[in-house]
């Protein structure tokens, strides 16, 4: 028992004292977070910014900039020449420009059933379609608003949308998830690979097999060890993920922290049989590397699951980084039970216990 | 000293990889508080030897005991009664020499006070140091003090003074010396003739996987029954004939250097230099000296230590 504490101890001592590890095993997924994040991050709607050029000056005109500026989505940029707003939209600075002549109040004060309606002209850039048809969009909405208003109209249907799930989700919060699910692959399944083997080849473990230390003990403090970093490491990720991108855990983190360890069980017992296998260190890189390359694109880290072609779905449904995704992913974004994952606990359990197996057929202490 | 208790007994250990014998039936006894040293060139087996003992390797025929423990069976008890320092063996580099070695006094049962041992192994200025930032002689100490923290009876060292300098090296031996006085057995290899002239008690001499030669240093230089050697060089071509010269007991050399073994130092020189002008032959770098372990080995393999 006191060997196991001594050697838990030393895997953290070690851990903590290779200060360029601990920085880049933490910084990889936080800048990687922070950078998709930021740029796919900012939930499903895009802004678009609308250029005003208001040469009416009446309280009409302010009417239908206060409605266009009630849109979330909207960011309404006030100009007093249309020069100068049409530059701004050629260079791409606003995605549209909307123009109110003169006139504009005392036309819709004195507008009659019989007459044409006011043309109000829209300024668009060709060569950003997708923005300005959305942007062209949301000018109609305000527009409509505002005859509908003037028409004292009352609509006889509406329609009340309703998400499936009823949660509010942007990419960030399917990001997240990934991410740790990442890390907890990486560092577990490269670093032991990458860790046991070197020790192989150093004799640090050859001299320890000359005491009356048993392996099972040894491979008990990797573990211990290796979970605890582990847990702080997803922690951390978690908590920047809180504090920057407001990423919520919806589940327990009871469940959330089990799958961490499953996870991290999982991934380090196919670690230690790549140390079985490789020969030498150097080769427990590139095996390592070749299992966690195609797991980190099949897997659901970055792209759902459900986007994989039709022919990659069985394989897909077997990798043990498919159902740590998805029960991260269901903990933190559904707030799903420990009960209602069963399939994944199940799946990471048949991993654990058959990897395992594995590795201890194959480790070698030399 | 219970003058002849055998604590390792060896008998007839052989390994074997593919065709090739690392170590082909050696036999040999150890007694209780003696220096036991291994000697031969690399590759001779003397590391196959030593780490069959200490259960790192198993032997492919033969066996060993250790006390009354059989290195087949009972080699968990043999763990707690022996102590190793293996050759080149790294550590976890960023742990202090302390840290280290409360790691590896956790992995036995009992375990001696670790401030004394860093104390006898002069590593009391490094106590909080990383093992990364010691020197050769150092870590080679820290990897004597983990052999010793569990107060083995015997201590397996594997060649502790390869790579060391000359002053590591003396520091070393006083150590050595120090652990046989307070009553340790030590079995050590070294291809170092001073060392194991210096340090052991008793010599085995391998080469090739067998054991050559096992005796005092004393003896094994007696009986190369001369106990002086005369060292020259001469001009290969010339047709000389080394029998001629008198009082010579044995002939060796490597290389281009003569060695001429006597116990009449004063009659061969003679008779060697008139031979010599006789012939008009020029003889150079000529020096005498006492026979050493290094003449016994070559003696007996014809061939020097250092050429391995």
């Amino acid at each position: 028992m006191r060997a196991y504490w001594q050697l838990t101890l030393a895997q953290l001592r070690i851990f903590l004292r290779n200060r360029q590890v601990l920085f880049w095993t933490l910084a990889f997924p936080i800048f990687l977070m922070v950078m998709l994040g930021s740029f796919l991050g900012n939930g499903n709607g895009m802004s678009v910014t609308i250029g005003y050029v208001d040469q009416d000056h009446s309280p009409q005109s302010k009417q239908l900039a206060d409605i266009l500026k009630k849109n979330e989505a909207i960011s309404l940029e006030k100009t007093s020449s249309k020069k100068d707003a049409l530059d701004q939209l050629k260079q791409g600075d606003v995605q549209l420009v909307v123009e109110v002549p003169k006139g504009y109040e005392k036309r819709m004060k004195n507008s009659s059933q019989n007459e044409k309606p006011f043309t109000l002209p829209v300024f668009y850039n060709e060569t950003d379609m997708a923005v300005s048809q959305i942007g062209q969009q949301l000018v109609y909405n305000a527009v409509d608003a505002v005859s509908k208003q003037k028409a004292d109209y009352k609509p006889a249907v509406v329609i009340n949308p309703k998400g499936v799930e009823a949660l509010n989700l942007r990419y960030i919060d399917f990001l997240v998830p990934g991410i740790v699910a990442m890390m907890i692959l990486s560092n577990n399944m490269n670093g032991v690979a990458g860790q046991i083997a070197s020790w192989r080849e150093r004799g640090i473990l050859r001299r320890m097999q000359g005491t009356t230390l048993k392996a099972h003990t040894f491979i008990a403090a990797q573990i211990t060890a290796r979970l605890m970093l582990n847990g702080l490491q997803a922690l951390i990720v978690l908590m920047v993920a809180r504090l920057v991108f407001d990423v919520e855990v919806r589940g327990s983190w009871l469940t959330l922290v089990s799958f961490v360890i499953l996870g991290t069980l999982a991934f380090m017992a196919i670690g230690f049989i790549i140390a079985g296998i490789a020969k030498t260190p150097e080769s427990a890189g590139p095996i390592a590397g070749f299992l966690s390359f195609p797991m980190l694109f099949l897997g659901g880290v970055f792209f759902p699951i459900k986007n994989m072609p039709e022919f990659l779905q069985p394989i897909v449904h077997i990798l043990p980084i498919a159902h740590l995704t998805t029960a991260l992913r269901e903990t933190m974004n559904v707030g799903a039970t420990f009960m209602s994952l069963g399939t994944e606990a199940l799946v990471l359990g048949g991993w654990i216990i058959g990897a395992f197996i594995v590795a201890s057929l194959t480790f070698k202490w030399e | 000293m219970s003058s002849h208790e055998t604590i390792i007994k060896a008998e007839h250990l052989v390994k074997r990889y593919g065709d090739f014998y690392a170590v082909n039936g050696v036999d040999f006894e150890v007694h209780r508080g003696e220096v036991f040293g291994l000697l031969g060139p690399n590759g001779a087996g003397k590391t196959t030897t030593l780490e069959m003992l200490v259960g790192l390797r198993k032997p492919d025929a033969g066996t060993a005991w250790i006390g009354e423990f059989d290195i087949r069976k009972d080699l968990e008890r043999i763990k707690e009664v022996i102590g190793v320092q293996l050759q080149s063996t790294t550590l976890f580099e960023l742990l202090t020499v302390e840290e280290i070695l409360k790691m590896y006094a956790s992995f036995y049962p009992k375990h001696i006070s670790i401030p004394e041992l860093i104390e006898d192994m002069i590593l009391t200025d490094k106590r909080k140091s990383r093992i990364k930032s010691l020197s050769g002689g150092q870590k080679q100490r820290l990897a004597i003090a983990l052999a010793l923290v569990h107060d083995p009876w015997i201590i397996f060292l594997d060649e502790p003074t390869t790579g060391l300098d000359p002053q590591a090296r003396r520091t070393l031996w006083d150590i050595v010396l120090n652990l046989k006085q307070k009553g340790k057995t030590i079995m050590l290899t070294t291809h170092y003739m001073d060392e194991a002239h210096v340090l052991c008690d008793r010599i085995a001499i391998m080469d090739q996987g067998k054991m050559i030669a096992l005796d005092t240093p004393e003896n094994l230089v007696k009986n190369l029954q001369s106990d002086s050697a005369v060292e020259f060089r001469i001009d290969e071509s010339a047709p000389f004939h080394l029998e001629e010269i008198k009082g010579v007991t044995q002939i060796g050399g490597h290389k281009d250097v003569q060695v001429l073994y006597t116990d009449n130092l004063q009659e061969t020189l003679t008779s060697l230099i008139e031979t010599a002008s006789e012939k008009g032959l020029k003889l150079t770098d000529l020096q005498t000296r006492t026979a050493t372990l290094e003449d016994v080995f070559i003696h007996m393999t014809g061939r020097s230590l250092r050429e391995g």
